[in-house]
C-alpha cells in the first residue's frame, strides 16, 4: 500500500496500515516536515480533543504524540458537563515532528521515502501506483492520497503570490491533472495563517498570562511508548528533548487589537488578497481573517489575540487571531499597533493559501473514491481543516485501504459512535463549501461523546479490525466490565432514601458527590472508571433518551440501498432528489435522508421502492 | 407497500343529489378501459360526449369523458374522469359497472396517495390535499388552501428562525469557550423561550379548530321527549330523515346529519329525549345521550314553548355546565301570548317554530355566532393544523418548557441545548428537516468567532 503525503492524515494512514501488517510505503516531498503543524501549535480543543481520544482508541498515534511533546495542557469547558469538556495541548512543534518521524522510522512493515508524487498510474478504472519527480515509479494494491494544501497550492501576501502548500515549501503542481483525468472533480478552498513573532521582542508585561492546568488532562488512554521511543522518559536525561507529560508547562499570552489596528486594516483593505479579488477559494467562517473581523463585526471594538509559543527550544510565537492576507508592510504596522507587540519582530509573515480539494461526496463512507477503485483520500483534499480532522480520516483511510486489499468489510464508524463517524458521514454525504472543521454541535448525539468514553465506544471497531494489541484490548474490556458493573450496582443498590443512583442524581457538584460516602470498593476503582460511572449515572435520563433515539434511527440506517438502484427511473421521486441521489449514491436509507434536498417523502418513496424490490425479487438487500 | 398495479375508481364529487357526479378512474388499465367503454382511444385532455353503456350493452347515462395520460394527471397515472348526471342511483350503477370491469373501489385518499407516490406532490401538499378532501365548509376550504400556499409554513419559519437564534446563542458558549464572547445572557434566553412557548401554544390551539373545520362542529340536540328535537333536526337539514312521531320517546338511536350553517360545517346529532322519569329502555338511551353531550362542541337545548320547562336533572346540568349551549324555544306557533317556559339563566335563547319555520334566521344567526367563537385568534391568517402537526407541536411545547426550567435552574448548558435540539427536530417534522448548518450560519453571523 502507498500513502502519498506525510502530514497528519498521511502518518496515521501509514501507521495504521503497517500496524495491521500491510507492507506500506509512505512518500513525502520532504522527510524533515513530516507531521508538521503548518498553522497553530496546538492539538485538541472543542470536539477536536474528543477526536484525538477516538484516534487513540483506534490505535492512532496523535494522542500519545501530543502527550509527550505537549508543553501546556488545558481542559476546556471544565465548568460545563463532561460531554462538552475537551482536552487541549500546546505542543512543541519540532518535538512533535521529530517524535512522529522517529516513530515512523521504527515502525515495522513501513518504509518512508522522500519523493514528490507527480502522477497516479491507473489501469482499467483502478489505481495501481504512482510516478514521482525522481522518475521512480511505485506500485501498490491501494493508494491513499493526503495532499493537504499542496495540490496546486498558491500563497498570497497582499499582491505577492508564491506557489507552495506552506511558506518555504513546494507545490504539487501536476497531480491535479491526474485526478481530472480520472474524472475526479476538483474545487478550490482557501485558508490562512497569522504572522510568527520573535518572543524576545515582545512585552509580555502588557498581556494577560494564560497558564496550563495544574493537573493536566492527557489524550492517550494508555502509555504505548516503547523503550526505543525518542521520548521514553527513562532516557530523558540523556536526550536533548523529552519530558514527563504535563511537567514544566509554558504559558500563552492574551492581548487585544486597538482602534488603531482597525484603522490600519480599513485603510488598507484594498491591498488584501482576499478583498481585492485575488483569491477564488472559499475560506472558513469560523476562522476569519482580521480584515473579515473588522468588516463583518464593525461594531466590535477589539478582537482578542493569543500568543502561543511554538516550542521549548525556540523563541518563535504564533499570533492566534491575526490571520491575514494583507501585504507585509501593513502586517508590520498592524502588529505594532497592538499592546505588547509595539516592538515585535516578524519572523514569518501571515499569508493565505489556496489549494485544490476533491469534493468528498465523490467518496464512499470508507473514504475510497467512487470513481477510481483502490484509491483513498484523507485530510484537506477532502475539504476538511485541522490536524485532528485530518488524522482521523488518515487513520480510517489507512485501515480501509488495507481492508480493501484483503477483501474485508470497511471500517465505518456510525454517527452515534463518535466524532470521527460524524466527520466522515458529513463529508461524504453533504460535502462542504468551506474548510470543514468539527464542532460539538455537528454531533446529534453529543451527550454520548464525553472524551473519557472514547475507547469504550470504539472498542468493537478496534477489535474487529485488529487495531489494538491484545493486552490493551483486555484492559479496555476490563474497564468496560467494571463500568457496567458499577452503573448497574448503583442503580440497584439502596442507600438512605432510595438507590445510590437517585442519591447521586439528587446532589449537585463534586462536593455533593463527596458527601455521599460511596462504598470504598467503588472509590478504590481507577478514576477513569469512576468518572465514566458517575457520568452514566448522573446523566442517565439524557443518555437513555439518546439511546432510544439511536434505536429509532437505526431502522433506516439498516436499510441498505441496492448499489445498482437507478434513482432516475423511480417515478415517485422528485427530479431534484433523484439527481441528488444518483450523484451521491447513498449507502443506506439513513445516509440518503441526510443528503440536503432529499425530503422525508422521498425517503418514504425510496423505502417503498426498496420494499417493493424485495417483494419482487425475493432477495434481501 | 407494493407499487400500484391495479386500477381504482371512485366518486370524486360528494355523494348525494347534485347537478353533476364525477367518477374518477386511475391506474394502468385505464386506456384499455376507455377503449372498451367508448370505442376508440380517447385523445388526452379533451372532453368528449359519450354514451355510458353497461357490460351487457344497456345505456346508463350520457356522460362527458376526459382522458388524462400519466404523468400529466392528478394521480400521475393514466386516468379517466366521467361526468354523469348527479343522480346518486346512476352514479352508483356506473361505479358498479366499473368494478365489474376489473376496477377496485378506491380507498379514501388513495388518488392523493398515488399522486404522492408518483411525485405529483410533496408530503405537506399531500396532507393539505387530504384535508381538502375532508373539508366540508367554505372556511375549511380557505384554511386548507392557505396551508397549501404556506400560512402554516410562514408561521413555522418564524418559530424555527427564532429557535435557531436561541440555539446559536447557547451553542456558541459550548463550542467556543475561549472566544471573547459577550457575557452569557440567560435571562434573554429564558424570555425568548417563553415567547416561543406562547407562539407554539397559539398554533397548537388551532388543532381543535382544524378538527372542527375538517369534521364539522359537533352539535348535539338535547331536550325532553316531544320537545321537537327531531322536527328541529329535520327542519335544519331540510329533508325528512329522522323519524318523527307524535308519541314521545321514538328517537332512540342517534341520527347524525352534516350541514352548512352560514360559513360553518355542522355535525348535527339528535338524541333520545331526556325524560325525568325514564322507562328502562329509555334509561339506556339517556346514558348514551350523556356520552354525546360529553363529546359535543355545541349543545342545542330544545324546550317546548307551550310547557313550563321541565326541571333539568342535576346530572344533566352538570354535563352541560361547561359546554357552549344555545336554548331553542320551539313550538312558538302554538303560543297565543307569551311563553310560560322558564329558561335556564345565563344561556342565549332563540324562539322558533320547527313546524312553520318562524324565527329561523335568528337560529342560524345564533349558531353562526357560537361557531365563530371557536375560531382561534391568530393574527389575520387562518391556520388550522392537523393531528400530525399537533403531535409534533405538543412535543416541541414540552421541550420548550423543559428548556426554560433548565435556564432558570442554571443546569448545564449542553442539557439545555439537548432540549432545544429536540424542539428543533419537532418543528422540523412540520416545516421540513432543519440542517445544523443553519444554526452555524446564525452563530457565525451573530458572534465574531476566530481565535
Amino acid at each position: 500500500m502507498i500513502v502519498c503525503g506525510a502530514g497528519h492524515a498521511g502518518v496515521e494512514a501509514a501507521l495504521a496500515a503497517a500496524r495491521m501488517g500491510a507492507s506500506t510505503l509512505l512518500l513525502t516531498g520532504n522527510i524533515d516536515t513530516i507531521a508538521q503543524m503548518s498553522c497553530n501549535p496546538a492539538i485538541g480543543g472543542q470536539a477536536k480533543g474528543q477526536m484525538v481520544r477516538e484516534i487513540d482508541a483506534l490505535g492512532g498515534e496523535m494522542a500519545i504524540n501530543t502527550d509527550v511533546t505537549g508543553i501546556q495542557f488545558r481542559l476546556l469547558n471544565e465548568s460545563k458537563g463532561p460531554a462538552v469538556q475537551s482536552p487541549r495541548a500546546q505542543c512543541d512543534k519540532k518535538a512533535y515532528q521529530f517524535r512522529l518521524k522517529h516513530t515512523l522510522e521504527l515502525q515495522a512493515n513501513l518504509q518512508i521515502f522522500q519523493a514528490t508524487v507527480t502522477r497516479l498510474i491507473y489501469q482499467s478504472g483502478r489505481v495501481i501506483g504512482c510516478q514521482t519527480n525522481l522518475d521512480i515509479d511505485f506500485h501498490g494494491k491501494t493508494v491513499v492520497v493526503t495532499t493537504g494544501t499542496f495540490l496546486r497550492g498558491l500563497m498570497h501576501i497582499g499582491q505577492n503570490k508564491n506557489e507552495g502548500g506552506r511558506l518555504g515549501d513546494f507545490s504539487a503542481r501536476t497531480l491535479s491533472a491526474s485526478f481530472l483525468e480520472a474524472g475526479i472533480e476538483l474545487q478550490r478552498l482557501k485558508t490562512g495563517t497569522p504572522p510568527r513573532l520573535l518572543g524576545r521582542s515582545l512585552d509580555f508585561s502588557r498581556m494577560d498570562e494564560q497558564k496550563g492546568d495544574v493537573a493536566p488532562t492527557l489524550f492517550a488512554f494508555h502509555d504505548t511508548r516503547s523503550k526505543d521511543d525518542l521520548f521514553h522518559v527513562e532516557q530523558s536525561s540523556e536526550r536533548r528533548i523529552g519530558w514527563v507529560p504535563g511537567e514544566n508547562q509554558v504559558s500563552c499570552w492574551v492581548t487585544y487589537t486597538t482602534p488603531q489596528t482597525a484603522e490600519i486594516v480599513r485603510a488598507n483593505l484594498h491591498k488584501s488578497a482576499m478583498y481585492s479579488g485575488e483569491i477564488e477559494g472559499i475560506g472558513p467562517r469560523y476562522c476569519p481573517s482580521i480584515e473579515d473581523k473588522f468588516v463583518r463585526f464593525a461594531d466590535k471594538p477589539r478582537h482578542m489575540l493569543f500568543l502561543e509559543p511554538e516550542g521549548r527550544s525556540t523563541n518563535e510565537y504564533y499570533v492566534n487571531g491575526l490571520s491575514t492576507s494583507l501585504p507585509f508592510d501593513v502586517q508590520l504596522e498592524m502588529v505594532h499597533s497592538i499592546p505588547g507587540l509595539e516592538q515585535a519582530v516578524l519572523l514569518r509573515p501571515a499569508y493565505a493559501v489556496e489549494y485544490d480539494f476533491a469534493p468528498p461526496t465523490q467518496l464512499f463512507p470508507s473514504l475510497e473514491s467512487k470513481k477510481v477503485e483502490n484509491l483513498f483520500f484523507a485530510g484537506q483534499i477532502n475539504g476538511s481543516s485541522g490536524y485532528e480532522e485530518a488524522a482521523s480520516q488518515g487513520l480510517v483511510a489507512g485501515v480501509n485501504a488495507v481492508n480493501k486489499a484483503r477483501g474485508v468489510a470497511p471500517l465505518i464508524i456510525q454517527r452515534h459512535e463518535g466524532y470521527i463517524g460524524v466527520l466522515i458521514d458529513d463529508l461524504v454525504t453533504k460535502g462542504t463549501r468551506e474548510p470543514y472543521r468539527m464542532f460539538t454541535s455537528r454531533a446529534e448525539h453529543r451527550l454520548l461523546f464525553n472524551h473519557g468514553s472514547a475507547e469504550l465506544r470504539l472498542l468493537a471497531h478496534a477489535k474487529n479490525h485488529n487495531l489494538l494489541d491484545n493486552n490493551r484490548l483486555k484492559l479496555i474490556e476490563t474497564k468496560k466490565e467494571r463500568v457496567e458493573h458499577w452503573v448497574k450496582w448503583l442503580e440497584q443498590s439502596s442507600t438512605i432514601g432510595g438507590t445510590w443512583a437517585t442519591a447521586i442524581r439528587r446532589v449537585t457538584g463534586q462536593e455533593g458527590v463527596g458527601s455521599l460516602a460511596l462504598p470504598n470498593e467503588f472509590l478504590r476503582e481507577p478514576s477513569t472508571v469512576r468518572d465514566e460511572v458517575m457520568y452514566r449515572v448522573r446523566y442517565a435520563g439524557y443518555l437513555d433518551r439518546e439511546h432510544r433515539h439511536i434505536v429509532k434511527l437505526s431502522e433506516v440506517e439498516k436499510i441498505k440501498i441496492p448499489p445498482n438502484l437507478d434513482f432516475l427511473s423511480i417515478r415517485g421521486l422528485r427530479r431534484e432528489s433523484a439527481l441528488k441521489l444518483a450523484e451521491f449514491k447513498p449507502y443506506t436509507l439513513g445516509q440518503a435522508s441526510r443528503i440536503s434536498g432529499v425530503n422525508p417523502s422521498d425517503i418514504s418513496v425510496l423505502m417503498i421502492m426498496i420494499e417493493a424490490g424485495r417483494g419482487g425479487t425475493g432477495q434481501k438487500v | 407497500m407494493p407499487r400500484p398495479t391495479d386500477t381504482i375508481a371512485a366518486l370524486a364529487t360528494p355523494a348525494g343529489t347534485a347537478a353533476l357526479a364525477v367518477i374518477r378512474v386511475s391506474g394502468p388499465d385505464t386506456p384499455q378501459l376507455a377503449r372498451d367503454l367508448f370505442g376508440n382511444a380517447p385523445p388526452p385532455r379533451v372532453m368528449r360526449h359519450a354514451d355510458y353503456r353497461e357490460c351487457d350493452g344497456a345505456l346508463l347515462d350520457d356522460v362527458l369523458v376526459t382522458f388524462f395520460a400519466g404523468p400529466h394527471s392528478y394521480s400521475g397515472e393514466d386516468s379517466l374522469e366521467i361526468s354523469g348526471h348527479g343522480n346518486p342511483f346512476i352514479a352508483q350503477k356506473i361505479l358498479e359497472d366499473l368494478y365489474a370491469r376489473g376496477c377496485r373501489p378506491a380507498e379514501p385518499g388513495e388518488f392523493t396517495q398515488r399522486a404522492f407516490l408518483n411525485g405529483r406532490m410533496d408530503l405537506s401538499q399531500a396532507e393539505a390535499v387530504m384535508d381538502l378532501i375532508h373539508a366540508r365548509s367554505e372556511r375549511a376550504l380557505a384554511a386548507a388552501n392557505q396551508q397549501l400556499r404556506g400560512a402554516l409554513g410562514r408561521r413555522m419559519t418564524v418559530l424555527v428562525d427564532t429557535l435557531l437564534g436561541v440555539l446559536a446563542r447557547v451553542e456558541a458558549y459550548i463550542d467556543f469557550p475561549e472566544e471573547d464572547l459577550p457575557a452569557e445572557d440567560r435571562e434573554s434566553v429564558a424570555q425568548t423561550l417563553q415567547r416561543l412557548a406562547v407562539e407554539t401554544d397559539r398554533l397548537l390551539a388551532t388543532s381543535h379548530y382544524g378538527e372542527l373545520l375538517r369534521d364539522g362542529i359537533k352539535t348535539v340536540i338535547i331536550g325532553a321527549p316531544n320537545a321537537g328535537k327531531s322536527s328541529l333536526l329535520n327542519r335544519l337539514v331540510g329533508h325528512e330523515r329522522a323519524i318523527v312521531s307524535a308519541e314521545p320517546g321514538t328517537t332512540r338511536d342517534f341520527i347524525e346529519e352534516r350541514l352548512i350553517v352560514g360559513a360553518h360545517a355542522l355535525r348535527l346529532i339528535d338524541t333520545a329525549g331526556l325524560n325525568p322519569a325514564p322507562a328502562t329502555l329509555e334509561k339506556l338511551g339517556i346514558e348514551k345521550t350523556f356520552e354525546r353531550i360529553a363529546e359535543a362542541d355545541l349543545l342545542l337545548l330544545v324546550l317546548d314553548a307551550t310547557q313550563p320547562a321541565p326541571p333539568l336533572s342535576p346530572p344533566l346540568l352538570a354535563r352541560i355546565g361547561n359546554k357552549t349551549t344555545l336554548v331553542v324555544l320551539n313550538k312558538t306557533d302554538l303560543l297565543s301570548g307569551s311563553s310560560p317556559t322558564k329558561t335556564p339563566a345565563g344561556l342565549k335563547v332563540v324562539r322558533v317554530s320547527a313546524l312553520t319555520g318562524a324565527g329561523w334566521e335568528d337560529l342560524t344567526a345564533a349558531i353562526t355566532e357560537q361557531a365563530d367563537a371557536f375560531q382561534p385568534e391568530i393574527g389575520d391568517e387562518l391556520v388550522a393544523i392537523n393531528a400530525r402537526h399537533a403531535q409534533a407541536l405538543a412535543r416541541a411545547r414540552e421541550g420548550l418548557g423543559s428548556a426554560r426550567n433548565k435556564v432558570t435552574a442554571n443546569e448545564p448548558v449542553e442539557l439545555l441545548a439537548s432540549d432545544l435540539r429536540g424542539v428543533l427536530e419537532a418543528f422540523g417534522e412540520i416545516s421540513g428537516k432543519i440542517d445544523n448548518e443553519r444554526m452555524l450560519d446564525q452563530l457565525f453571523a451573530t458572534f465574531c468567532i476566530g481565535k
